[in-house]
This record gives structure tokens, sequence and C-alpha cells, in this order.
């Protein structure tokens, strides 16, 4: 592991984290550099990208199709079209190209749906029922944690409580139950909660469009490795940086498809970007903040076991306890349980050497995933610096000290006694 | 054909001590001829007569006819649950141990010289034999403590010694009494019945079996010895003191003590069930106060070993099966549960109630040890449809007519075991996995084979409990057939102590040193 060089301008940093701070100002990441750290953050961006390629493409599907049925049974039964449909940065007509593979769903995704658990060809209802197939539950869980934290997006928000919205979504509304007295009764009646689930469906779309970026970008970077490209964490991580500014302007925008025609609800035309509509509240969002997962453990917040500030929540991965990773039915538990399907097998092979072999993967896969999101949000952290602070190599002293600042101040969320900062540190955290 | 079960041990010592290469090997070769043991226990189960209360398959050799000493051997109900028990419980203590252990060829032989010389005891017919192989196993249990032992070995192992020793002697003595006051020097068992003693040199002899063998049970306050020796015992030696050593000392109460001296059994019987009762009580409530799981375990011991007590003080023809059976019962679930708490320290590091917690954790936690801890909880407890529960229920039908109030006391000493292993099982088993520090070993398949024999047993004779008690009533019935009426015995008392000029004290020595 290369030795972090300080700045000669600068005296150490006396930060509790202050190996950490050093080595994000020589440009490396929060992840030691290391062969056994590259492996296994490749490995879990490959086995998460191929699922991340089911949750993009239904959660456009629910969406732009799905809308609002009442009764949205199977909007996990995503449509031959948007399995299909093109990914925008993949493929001969990607712009840009992140990914140099098929721009369509991903061989290994396919093979998925058609096999599922059991290895044959079966219904698809069979395979649903049988656990055989993609868990949607952490896509809208996620989905879930970006709208609740409303404060975090605050450009996009105010364009959903916009009368121009409300106009957008109400042409959408009647367009969509036309015909159908019943439901345009209800909607006469409470037309909010009509509003409300339209809002939560941009939000569907907007992290479908995050989604469709990252997936490729993760493809990308597992063929790079197995090629013998991608050496260290840094450079997979200066790969993550480089891919948030080459589509930091992509649109976010949302479109509802009924009968042939398409509905505007938030126009392209909006301006609403990729990194500061999607990208950067989704880090917040999911990352850092999310929401105590039921199941997992009672929280009395009458006791204040739960903040009274939703700015203070530290329920994300970067937090997330992933021991009780395993009970059923939890949002994290099923990304686990998705990823374990894809896994690399170099992968496999680590975790069958571990103590309890395969018994705990999804213990294992949780962990692995921490120390892989961990590099991803030091690619944002850099990003963030690269358009608010210095470059790194800037000969100013007052200039380096405020890139120092400002990753002392990242890194200061990681103080709490919850932050995994300090375990992913250490090879023996598994 | 019994001199199988003590011998193939013993001859099995031979090739691991002179020729085992490795700790494997050696294991391999000590489950050989100790399953090999376990297979003959079997096939003399196939020819046991359950029609005949009496002795059966007998072996004779003359010895040293001038001491009264011969090799006499013979199996009836009650050796024969014994010798089931030590059988198995042998295998699966060396099944248990650690394959790497050190000094494996002394450890393997030690375990089964300890093995043979307690089928020989639980089998011999003469009086001295009795007392040669049950001071046999003395020896090498010292080592197997003092070697193999955890800290405070050293400590234990002397504490046990001195302990077992006192009890031989006091064996020894009470032995001679009868032989000697019987005018005799045959030690041959059959002989010694038909002495007819005076009923107070009857209580006398009986007094001291009851503290030499109240040691070795043990009873309060004879006990002490006890928690120490378990916690520092490794799980294998513990397995076969708690399993079977202590019960040399029921079943030498309930052959000799009874069987010898019926008379001063009667007489005493309503003192040794509130002996028992207070062995119950004191047992379980202190190891409610326990945070070492092993010291809670040899603490329920003594609690358990007080239902035996009192189902031997009531003999009535129930209360005696279920003695016999609460023997193999408590032998079963204490064989599981060290062997349980030995893969807890194993894979933990730890014993302590207050370390330990959220081990019924499905991927990381140690879930079937849990789930095997729950079950042998509730066998300890009683809970029906586990073998505890109706050993302990035979005890108390068959004890509730003779002393109620010491039985309905014994009950609410089940309660209390309840008591304790619901804080076992709460502590060990439930809470929250702490992430930090818990990422146990995998417990294999071949380390829960012991456990799944031990579990289904004590499940299957819970929900079978025929194929348990079949094998000991007719002997149950001989047994408590030869003991006389309570009353008649006092009446007794009373006329022998209230003759003018007999002091049975003075009396004894003098009659001795007469050689009369």
């Amino acid at each position: 592991m290369p030795t972090p060089t300080l700045s000669p301008t600068l005296p150490p940093s006396t930060h509790e984290f202050a190996d950490i701070i050093h080595r994000l100002e020589a440009g490396g990441s929060m992840l030691p550099d290391s062969p056994e750290n590259l492996k296994q953050i490749i490995g879990i961006y490959k086995a998460y990208a191929v699922p991340m390629d089911f949750y993009w493409r239904d959660l456009l599907y629910i969406a732009e199709r799905v809308f609002l049925n009442p009764l949205p049974a199977f909007k996990y039964f995503i449509s031959k079209d948007y399995l299909d449909r093109p990914n925008a940065y993949a493929g001969e007509a990607g712009s840009p190209r992140v990914w140099r593979g098929e721009d369509d769903a991903h061989p290994e995704l396919r093979e998925f749906i058609a096999q599922g658990e059991a290895g044959r060809k079966l219904p698809r209802i069979m395979h649903h029922l049988w656990h055989g197939r993609i868990n949607m539950e952490f896509a809208e869980a996620c989905m879930q944690s970006m709208y609740w934290h409303e404060d975090i997006n605050p450009r996009f928000n105010a364009y959903l409580d916009s009368d121009d919205y409300k106009a957008n979504a109400d042409k959408a509304i009647r367009a969509y139950f036309k015909g159908n007295p019943a439901m345009l009764g209800l909607y006469k009646l409470f037309p909010e909660v009509f509003l409300e689930k339209v809002k939560q469906l941009s939000y569907y779309s907007n992290l479908g469009l995050f989604w469709e970026v990252m997936a490729p970008v993760f493809f990308e970077m597992s063929d790079l490795y197995d090629e013998g490209k991608l050496t260290t964490v840094p450079e997979a991580m200066d790969f993550l940086v480089n891919g948030i500014f080459a589509v930091a302007g992509r649109p976010i925008y949302h479109q509802v498809f009924i009968k042939g025609e398409c509905y505007e609800i938030i126009p392209k035309s909006e301006g609403f970007t990729w990194l500061y509509e999607a990208a950067l509240p989704y880090v917040e969002a999911i990352f850092y903040r999310t929401a105590p997962f039921r199941g997992t453990k009672s929280y009395n917040a009458q006791a204040n076991e739960v903040p009274r500030d939703q700015a203070d929540f530290h329920y994300g991965i970067l937090y997330a306890d992933l021991f009780p990773v395993g009970s059923a039915g939890i949002p994290p538990t099923l990304l686990m349980q998705d990823m374990m399907h894809f896994l690399p097998d170099y992968l496999v092979e680590m975790y069958q050497a571990n103590s309890r072999g395969e018994d705990d993967i999804l213990n294992q896969v949780g962990v692995t995933f921490q120390r892989s999101m961990y590099n991803v949000t030091s690619a944002v952290i850099q990003a963030l610096r690269t358009a608010l602070c210095y470059p790194l190599d800037d000969p100013n002293p007052r200039h380096l000290q405020a890139n120092r600042d400002f990753f002392e101040m990242q890194i200061d969320r990681f103080k709490r006694p919850e932050a995994r900062l300090r375990d992913i540190q250490k090879t023996s955290y598994l | 054909m019994l001199s199988t079960l003590i011998w193939l041990p013993l001859l099995g010592a031979i090739p691991i001590a002179l020729f085992a290469q490795t700790a494997k090997q050696s294991r391999n070769i000590a489950l050989a001829f100790s399953g090999a043991a376990m297979l003959w226990t079997v096939w003399i189960f196939s020819q046991f007569d359950l029609a005949s209360g009496g002795l059966q398959m007998q072996e004779f050799v003359s010895w040293l006819p001038v001491l009264g000493l011969n090799y006499d051997l013979a199996v009836d109900g009650l050796s024969l649950m014994m010798i089931f028990l030590n059988s198995l419980l042998t295998w699966i203590a060396i099944y248990s141990s650690s394959s790497d252990i050190e000094r494996h060829r002394l450890f393997y032989p030690l375990i089964l010289v300890v093995s043979g010389g307690v089928a020989g005891a639980f089998l011999a017919q003469n009086l001295l034999l009795f007392f040669l192989l049950f001071e046999l196993e003395l020896v090498p249990l010292y080592l197997l403590v003092a070697i193999w032992g955890g800290p405070k070995r050293a400590y234990a192992a002397t504490k046990f010694l001195l302990y077992t020793a006192i009890a031989g002697a006091l064996i020894l003595a009470s032995f001679l009494g009868a032989v000697w006051l019987g005018d005799s020097f045959d030690f041959s068992y059959q002989q010694v019945l038909q002495n007819q003693l005076p009923l107070v040199s009857q209580v006398i002899l009986l007094a001291l079996l009851l503290v030499g063998f109240g040691i070795k049970i043990p009873l309060v306050p004879f006990h002490t010895w006890l928690p120490d020796t378990y916690v520092a015992a490794s799980p294998p030696v513990a397995i076969l003191l708690g399993g079977v050593l202590a019960k040399l000392g029921t079943y030498g109460l309930l052959r000799f003590g009874m069987g010898l001296f019926p008379d001063a059994w009667a007489l005493l019987s309503p003192y040794l069930a509130v002996w028992a009762t207070v062995s119950v009580l004191y047992g379980s409530v202190t190891a409610i106060a326990q945070k070492d799981i092993k010291r809670m375990v040899a603490y329920s011991s003594v609690g358990h070993m007080g239902y035996v007590m009192l189902g031997a003080a009531a003999f009535t023809p129930l209360s005696m099966v279920g003695a016999i059976s609460q023997m193999v019962s408590h032998g079963l679930i204490l064989a599981l549960l060290f062997h349980l708490v030995g893969l807890v320290e194993d894979k933990v590091g730890t014993r302590q109630l207050d370390q330990l917690n959220g081990l019924m954790n499905p991927t990381r936690g140690l879930p079937l040890v849990s789930a095997l801890l729950v079950l042998s909880g509730m066998a300890s407890a009683g809970i029906p449809g586990l073998v505890g529960f109706i050993t302990e229920f035979l005890v108390f039908q068959g004890s509730y007519i003779v002393f109620p109030v010491a039985t309905i006391v014994s009950v609410i000493g089940t309660g209390l075991t309840a008591v304790y292993f619901v804080i076992l099982i709460n502590r060990t088993c439930f809470g929250r996995l702490d992430s930090q520090k818990a990422y146990y070993g995998k417990v294999s398949l071949t380390e829960h084979l012991p456990a799944f024999v031990l579990a289904a047993l004590v499940v299957v004779l819970g929900l079978r409990p025929g194929w348990l008690v079949q094998w000991s009533e007719v002997t149950s019935a001989s047994l408590v057939a030869a003991l006389p009426e309570v009353e008649q015995v006092q009446l007794a008392w009373q006329e022998e102590t209230s003759k003018e000029n007999i002091s049975f004290a003075r009396q004894v020595p003098l009659d001795i040193a007469l050689g009369e």
C-alpha cells in the first residue's frame, strides 16, 4: 500500500482520522489501498450492477407505465420493452459510452429472470413465489428514503410543490383514469393523495435515471479489473470521480406513457441534473441517513432512540451494523440476497474461506458492500472537493488548508460511534 | 461375557499407549474399543431376561479366597442401566474430545481405564472387588483433571482426590464392618446379604456408606468438590464425571446401602428424604446464583441427584424405578449439557453468562447448539415429552404416598430448575449477538453428532419411557420387596436402643478384638 504523501506545506492533521485525511489529500480513498480491498469492491460492484440493471429498468417501468395502477400486483413483472430498453450509457449508441457491453439487460440478469433460483425455466410467477427474483423492495426503500428526507433535494422538491408540476400531474392522472369514473371520483375527493403518489413516482423516475448511469459504470469497472487495467483502490475511485463529472449534467425527468401518448410530468427542460438532483441526494439519503429498518431492532422514539431531526439520522450503509442482515424481508437483506446471485467466483471463494463459509454469506456480502460504498463516498467527496475547493496539487497553502478543512468536515460525520470507517480500515472486519 | 466390558477398554488402552503416533490415531483406536464395548452392551441387553429380578450372566473366578476376594460379576436391572450409561458416555466423551489433544497416548488410555473400572464396579458382586474397581478410577480421573483441566485444575484435582479417597475409606470401613460383624470373611455380595446384623450396627455402617457415597454423588454438604472439579475438568472428563462417576454413588447406595442394610435404610428413610429435599433445594437455589454455565450445571447436578435419593428413600416400586431411571436420565442430560457447554466454550471462548449473548443468531451464532441447549434445559427442568419429565414424575408419583411434604418441596425444586435454565438460555441464546466481537467458528456436523445422539435419546425415551423403565422394573420390585416396613423397624429400633447395658460403640471393638 503506498504511503500517503503529506503536503509539504501543511503540518500533519490533528484530526481523529488524520491518516485518512492525509490519504484523501494524497488523492486516495477512505478505504485503504490493498489488492484484497480492490478485489472485494470490484467484485461487489459487479454483483451490485446486475440487480441494479433490473432496479433502474423496473423503477422507470413503474414510474412510466404502471403509474397509478390501484392494484399494482405485477409491477415487478417488468415488460420486455423495458428489459430491451437501451441503456443511455452503454452499447454502441451510448452517449457517453460508459460500458463497452450491450445496452439492453445484462445477460446474467436475463438468465436469472429465466432460470431463477430453481435453475430451470418456469413460469415467471413460479420463480417470483420461489424467491427466484430480483427484489425491488430495496430499490423502493431507497426511493422512499430520498423522498422522505426532503430537505436534501430542495430544488427538486420545490418543483414537486409547484403549480406547473401539479398541472402536469393532473393532466396525466385524468388521462390515466379516463373512462374510470370510480377513480376519477376518488381523485376529486382526495386530490392530494393522488398527487402525493405521483410525487413518489417522480422519485421512482429520479432513482431509476440515477441507477441507469451507475450500472454501466460498475460493469465497466469490473471489466477493467478483469483486464488488469484497474489495479488500485484510488484508480477505482478516480474512475468513479471521472464518471461523475462525465454524466453530472445529464437530465433528471419524469414522463408517463398513457395509451401511447407521452405526458411530461417533469420535463427535461426544467434543468434538473444527475449530479445535483439525483446523485448527491442519493448519497445523503442512502449512504448516510435512510431510516431505522423495521425488523432489525426495536427503537423507542419516546426514549429519544430515534433523533428528532431527520438530518441526524445515520442509519445508512456507512453506519449500518450489517450483523442483523439475514432477517427475512428487510430491504438490506434483500439487496444482499440479490447480489449473492451474481457474485464473481473470486468473491465466493473468499467468502468460503472465511470462518463460517457460505453460512453467513449475506453478512459477508454486506460488509464487502459497505467497504465498496466507502469507496464510492470517497469518490463523491473528491468530486465535491473538485467542484467546491481546489486541486490536490495546488501550490497555495491556503487552498490546501481549505481542502483539508473540507475533508475534515466530511470525515467528521464518521466520528459517530456507529460509523464503520474505523472497521473498514481493518482486514479482520468481516 | 460381562468381563468383556471391563477388559475391552483396558485392552484398548495398550495399543494407544504403545503404538499410536498421532492424536487422531489414538482417538480412533479409543473410539473403536469404546464403540465395541458399546455394541457389546447392546448385545448384553438383547440377552437380558426382563422377567428375572435376580442376577444374571454371572461370572466367577476364584482370586484370593483367603481374603474373600473373588472375581465375581453379574448384572441385574440396576447395573444394566448403569453399564449402558457408562458405555454410551465413554464413547461420547472420547468422540467429543479434541482431535489434537496433547499427550494423547496418556489421555485416551486413562479414559478407557476409567471406563473399564467403572463398568467393573457396576458389575462387581464382591464387595472388595467393587471397592478395588471404585478406587481404580480415582487416580486416572485425578490425572485427567490435573493435566487436561482448565485454570485451577491442580486445586480441583487435589480436592477431588482427597474427597474421593475419604469416601473410599468410609465405604471400605462399612464393607469391612458388614462382613466382619457377620462373623465372616467372605466379601461375596450374596454371602454378605445373608448376614443378619443388629439394627444399631446396620445404622452405623449405613451412616458410613451414606457419607462415603454421599461424597461421590454428591449430596449436600459433601458436595463442595463437585463445582470446582466439574469446572476445572475438560468437557469430555466432565461428561464422565457427571454422567457416569456420580452414578457410582447412587448405585452404591442402592446396591449396598439399601441391599446390605435394609432395616437401617427403612429406619433412616424419613431423614434421607429430608436430606434429599435439602439437596434438591440447595442445588437448585445455588445454581440460580451462578455466572459460569458449568458451575450452574454442576449445582443443578446436586439438585437432580437429590431426586434419586428421594426415590430411594421412599422405596416404593414406582419411586425405585423412577430413581434408577432418573440416574440414566440425568446422565444423558448432563452429558448433553456438558458437551454443548464445551462447544460454546470452544467457539466463543467463555462460559460466563454475563459475557454470552445472542447465540441463537442464525448466521453467526451457534443456532443449532442453542436449540439443543434449549432442549436440554427443558429436559432438565422436566418439561413433558422429554426424558427428564418422566423420570422425575415417576419419583414424585412414587414418593408422594410416603413423603408428601418432601415430595412437594422437591417439586418446587423442579420449578427452580426451570428458573435457572431460563436464565441460562435467556442470557446465552437470546438477545443480540455483538457484531464487534462475534465471528465464531462454525460448528461442524461431526461436532454436533454426540449432541444429536443424546438429544435423540432424551426425546425418544421421553416419548417412549417404557423403553427406559422396563429394564429395571423387576429389579426395583425385588429391591423394594427385600425392605421391611418402616413402622416395624422403628419398633425394633426402640426395643434395641432401650435395652440396658448395651453399648454398641463399646461392644463392637470388643467383639472384633476377641475374634467372635
